[in-house]
């Protein structure tokens, strides 16, 4: 094994994340237990799936600001579709998470089809999403939900949060996706260079289609995941989302240009972020101090990162 | 035909929601209204069993200093200054309480939860909460609750067993009473008017709205409400949608009702830029300070709002009451410092008072 | 992305003559001309229904309330034409807003006090620039690290307080010059002053060649991190011109950030035209976006649509302002 190949973002970011938990539990007894770790995971699953789905977009070079309010778009007719539509709860939930999926679609068929640039496309739909949400919900909130359903985002399996388990499985999932299929290559071959992509054949419109239509999959997943936490339903919910995933994936090394990063950098990033958010707050600063500290934090992983590969590659 | 059957779905709800919401959007909620008399006359008191929750196992906190940490809906405005201003007043005043102010810099739902969470971890011995969102806040509560932690919410409630206590600074339909009347002895009982409010969701405003709505129907039936914006927690949108009504309505529009302490000042503002004091009267709640120069000319008569530092200084004696065990499910009052006895209502719920109506006369003794 | 320079054009003029003066200006502004062509169409639509909205005060109201996002949009859409982005800006605009309240009412000279929050916040932006242009990291992450770090910032130091009692000179924006509300003054001067500057010196025209092409740029001998990090100060500068207009409208400053802030003023600036791959566009367009915001938002109200809606439906134009122009490019090309 080269040693050289360690020097990587993902390396330093890991031995970053490490020396926050050391320094953390060295600052709080109580922050370096399962109970607070488990739980700690709770909090970050809505955020880790998006980020996940994230990755694959900015990998492209792409970018999806309307998460949020496919979120909330989603929680909304969850609570519509149950409560005022009629359904049973389990086709609720599925009608709810087709309609935030073809939300994502529809930002997919905007930025392929008529070649809209992501980030306008994905701002217009931002306000259009949450739009919706708010129409739809008449500022109504949907509460009462039968009980099992909130062992989603309240409940454990094994002793480990219900929604931990899904994020895992949706992070070992994307991981081999990325790494080693086909598929995965495509992405970061679209994000090195898209018109070369498209020169030699690989299905780039296709790719980038089912990307975005993905990205609002997660969003629909997290929506109600979401939902399960907090017993009701609100259109705001979400909002500000889409900035905490793409904190987390570019502080998980992922190039916003396209064309770099892994699912692993993502989970570590948002490991990290969320150890300094509550270890922080067990140390006794205030959540001002913490979200500066963050701040901070993202700008020097990626400026230290970046000396670090450029005198690597010298 | 994925595609089709999806658009379906996406038309059937925007179909079911417009039919299922077509009858109001003043921006009041649907949950029942209850309007006082119209004299004032107070509505005979019915005595409802205590609906709070219990801490398990909570630790004989009597007379022991007890950390607290205050967790506002959002850290950054006025309002909430005030509101943590008295709780560190009654903290110091006590010398047992160790309490810090910690909340969202947004009014977000999650990133209240994630902060209360932390700190159940970290084991305070007392929260005390204004709930963004009253069922969501819930779960986290109860947790807190099971895990020994004394809880008492203040200004904004969460569901009852959720916490012991909540501190009620003024009951909804005394806040509705006092804007409506204040407003009609302004504009007359057959004005017209509009409102600025935060947004349709925020619990607390649309609670208000349906109460106004409600007593003006039986008390005012003349008044004529012409209709109600959103304008975020953002003083500069107040300000033009403030400024957009008065050019819509023209004449017709004789009073405007804020009702956050952003959107009050901003259109008092938009009033006052647009020459239209005594034209437009300006009823809403906010905090004295920011309201102090439009009610030094004259533009301004009448500020609604109970004192928020007193609300903090309740909430902060109703918890070291509860920790030290004075304070139990049954009780009809509580002592509360400087501030006497206060009266339990509606099960778990201690009222602050009637809703304090601030004018030129008494506005300067206040500074918050 | 093809590999031209893609300058905003100088057509030889014989050609130009042939053209036709409206195809031409059609060519070369598309986008402005979308977007004024539906700020027109709502005012003939509204108006239509209720005569009203165009009365003065509400064209007032409509063209100056959001005069101080339309200023912030100018330093945006420069930044954008290099490629790059700011989220922070509206955390910035707050805090700058709070400098200049606080030194308002702590008794300093007002003349003081207004020049402060645009050094402020070109310092501020300079260290951005450096950032970016420099350390190599990409503008999104150092402006989501700055949002973080200003929020913070402003909410730790000020907790929360919020400014009153500010000194009546220090409110120019509610100040009216030959009876025109200054942030309108303001508005235009700079809207007019930036696009001269921006089409017409080799400093502005070498924006549109950084976005374009940097590699190009480098080649042509233009000193591209000197350059990024001047166009993030300056950008810091119409962030603190802004800020002056946001602090003086009212007689309050409240010391938190308007929510959302940034993404509205870069809505504005990419629905005006300004290209996100950097390159193309102008400061018109930006400007001419924010008046159909607040055009959109006032007629909504003037036509009686349910509040609930307004948003649906403002992001609904927007996507069709975005599509039009996306059909329309097609079409020329």
């Amino acid at each position: 094994m080269n040693w050289r190949a360690l020097i990587r973002h993902e390396t330093f970011l890991a031995l970053l994340l490490v020396l926050v938990l050391v320094v953390l539990s060295f600052q709080s007894d109580r922050f370096f237990t399962v109970a607070n770790l488990l739980n700690q995971g709770r909090l970050m699953t809505e955020i880790g799936l998006i980020a996940i789905a994230m990755t694959f977009v900015i990998a492209t070079g792409g970018i999806d600001l309307s998460v949020g309010s496919i979120l909330g778009l989603v929680a909304i007719l969850l609570g519509v579709f149950w409560q005022n539509v009629g359904m049973p709860l389990p086709m609720a939930m599925a009608a709810a998470i087709a309609a935030g999926t073809f939300a994502g679609f529809l930002n997919g068929f905007i930025i392929t089809r008529f070649r809209v640039p992501p980030l306008i496309a994905t701002l217009a739909t931002l306000a259009l999403y949450r739009g919706l949400a708010e129409g739809i919900s008449q500022a109504r909130s949907v509460r009462g939900y039968p009980d099992w359903f909130y062992v989603l985002g309240q409940g454990e399996v094994l002793g480990v949060p219900t929604q931990l388990w899904i994020l895992f499985a949706a992070a070992v999932i994307a991981s081999v996706i990325l790494a080693y299929t086909r598929w995965g290559r495509t992405v970061y071959a679209i994000g090195s260079n898209e018109v070369a992509s498209r020169f030699s054949g690989l299905p780039v419109e296709t790719t980038k289609l089912a990307l975005y239509t993905a990205s609002g999959f997660a969003a629909s997943l997290a929506a109600v995941i979401f939902v399960s936490r907090v017993s009701t339903t609100r259109s705001d919910m979400g909002t500000g989302i889409e900035l905490d995933a793409i904190t987390a994936v570019v502080l998980g090394g992922t190039s916003i240009f396209g064309g770099r990063g892994t699912i692993i950098g993502t989970i570590i990033g948002l490991c990290l972020i969320q150890a300094l958010k509550n270890g922080l707050s067990l140390a006794g600063v205030k959540g001002d101090g913490t979200i500066m500290l963050i701040g901070a934090v993202l700008i020097l992983a990626i400026l230290v990162s970046n000396i670090f590969e450029r005198s690597g590659s010298r | 035909m994925g595609r089709i059957v999806l658009s379906a779905i996406l038309a059937l709800s925007f179909s079911t929601s417009l039919s299922h919401a077509q009858s109001s959007w003043t921006g009041g909620d649907d949950l029942p209204t209850n309007p006082l008399a119209c004299d004032g006359t107070a509505a005979a008191a019915a005595s409802v069993p205590y609906d709070g929750g219990q801490p398990t196992n909570a630790p004989d906190r009597n007379g022991k200093t007890i950390t607290v940490v205050d967790v506002p809906k959002l850290v950054g405005i006025g309002y909430f200054n005030a509101t943590s201003k008295g709780i560190a007043d009654a903290a110091a005043e006590m010398g047992t309480m160790d309490a810090k102010t910690d909340g969202p810099s947004r009014a977000n739902i999650d990133d209240q939860i994630t902060l209360i969470d932390n700190y159940i971890t970290s084991g305070v011995d007392g929260i005390l909460f204004a709930a963004n969102d009253p069922v969501a806040i819930s779960p986290v509560l109860k947790k807190a609750l099971a895990a020994g932690i004394n809880v008492v919410g203040y200004d904004a409630n969460s569901e009852p067993d959720a916490r012991q206590w909540f501190v009620n600074q003024a009951e909804f339909n005394g806040i509705a009473k006092s804007m409506i009347d204040a407003l009609a002895a302004e504009i007359g009982e057959d004005g017209a008017f509009a409102i600025v409010t935060s947004t349709f969701t925020t619990p607390n405003q649309a609670r208000w709205i349906a109460e106004m709505e409600a007593y003006q129907a039986e008390c005012y039936p003349n008044m004529k409400w012409l209709e109600t914006v959103e304008a975020q927690e953002d003083n500069i949108l107040s300000f033009n949608q403030a400024n957009t009504l008065i050019n819509k309505y023209g004449d017709e529009m004789k009073g405007i009702l804020g009702m956050t302490s952003v959107a009050t000042p901003a259109a008092a503002d938009a009033v006052t830029q647009a020459g239209q004091c005594g034209n437009v009267a300006v009823v809403g709640l906010a905090t004295p300070n920011a309201m102090k120069p439009y009610v030094a000319s004259d533009c301004v008569k009448s500020v609604v709002l109970w004192n928020p530092v007193d609300l903090g200084y309740a909430a902060a004696y109703v918890l070291r009451a509860v920790a030290d065990g004075t304070l139990e499910p049954g009780a009809t009052s509580v002592e509360a410092g400087k501030l006497g006895e206060l009266q339990v209502i509606n099960g778990s719920e201690i009222l602050l008072g009637a809703p304090f109506v601030f004018t030129k006369d008494n506005i300067n003794d206040f500074d918050f | 992305m093809t590999a031209a320079v893609d300058l905003p054009p100088i057509r030889p003029r014989n050609g130009a003559r042939r053209q036709g003066f409206l195809r031409r200006l059609f060519a070369d502004y598309g986008q402005e001309c979308v977007v004024l062509g539906a700020i027109v169409l709502l005012f003939v639509v509204v108006t239509f229904i209720n005569p009203r909205f165009v009365n003065t005060n509400n064209l007032i109201t409509i063209f100056s309330g959001n005069a101080y996002i339309a200023v912030a949009a100018i330093g945006m859409a420069m930044v954008i034409m290099t490629g790059n982005i700011d989220v922070s800006v509206g955390a910035l605009i707050g805090v700058l807003a709070t400098i200049a309240g606080t030194l308002a009412v702590s008794g300093y000279p007002i003349w003081f006090a207004l020049t402060a929050p645009i050094l402020v916040g070109m310092a501020v932006n300079t260290v951005i620039g450096v950032l970016v242009a420099y350390g190599r990291i990409p503008s999104i992450v150092v402006t989501l690290g700055a949002l973080s770090i200003l929020r913070g910032g402003l909410i730790g130091v000020t907790g929360g307080t919020w400014i009153t009692d500010l000194p009546p000179d220090f409110l120019i924006a509610q100040k009216r010059l030959f009876s025109i509300p200054v942030p309108l003054i303001f508005m235009i001067v700079l809207t007019v002053a930036a696009f001269l500057w921006m089409r017409y010196s080799a400093f502005g025209r070498s924006i549109y060649a950084i976005g374009g092409n940097p590699e190009a740029a480098v080649a042509t001998g233009i000193p591209v991190e000197r350059r990024l990090v001047s166009v993030f100060a300056i950008h810091g500068a119409f962030a603190g011109l802004a800020a002056i207009l946001f602090a003086t409208q009212l007689q309050v400053i409240q010391s938190t950030v308007p929510p959302n802030l940034e993404l509205t003023i870069i809505t504005a600036t990419v629905i005006g035209g300004v290209s996100i791959l950097g390159g193309t566009g102008t400061v018109i367009g930006s400007t001419l976006a924010t008046i159909l915001f607040a055009t959109i938002g006032s007629a909504l109200i003037f036509i009686n649509v349910s509040a609930y809606w307004l948003r649906a439906v403002i992001g609904l134009l927007i996507l069709a302002t975005v599509l039009a122009d996306m059909l329309r490019r097609r079409g020329r090309a």
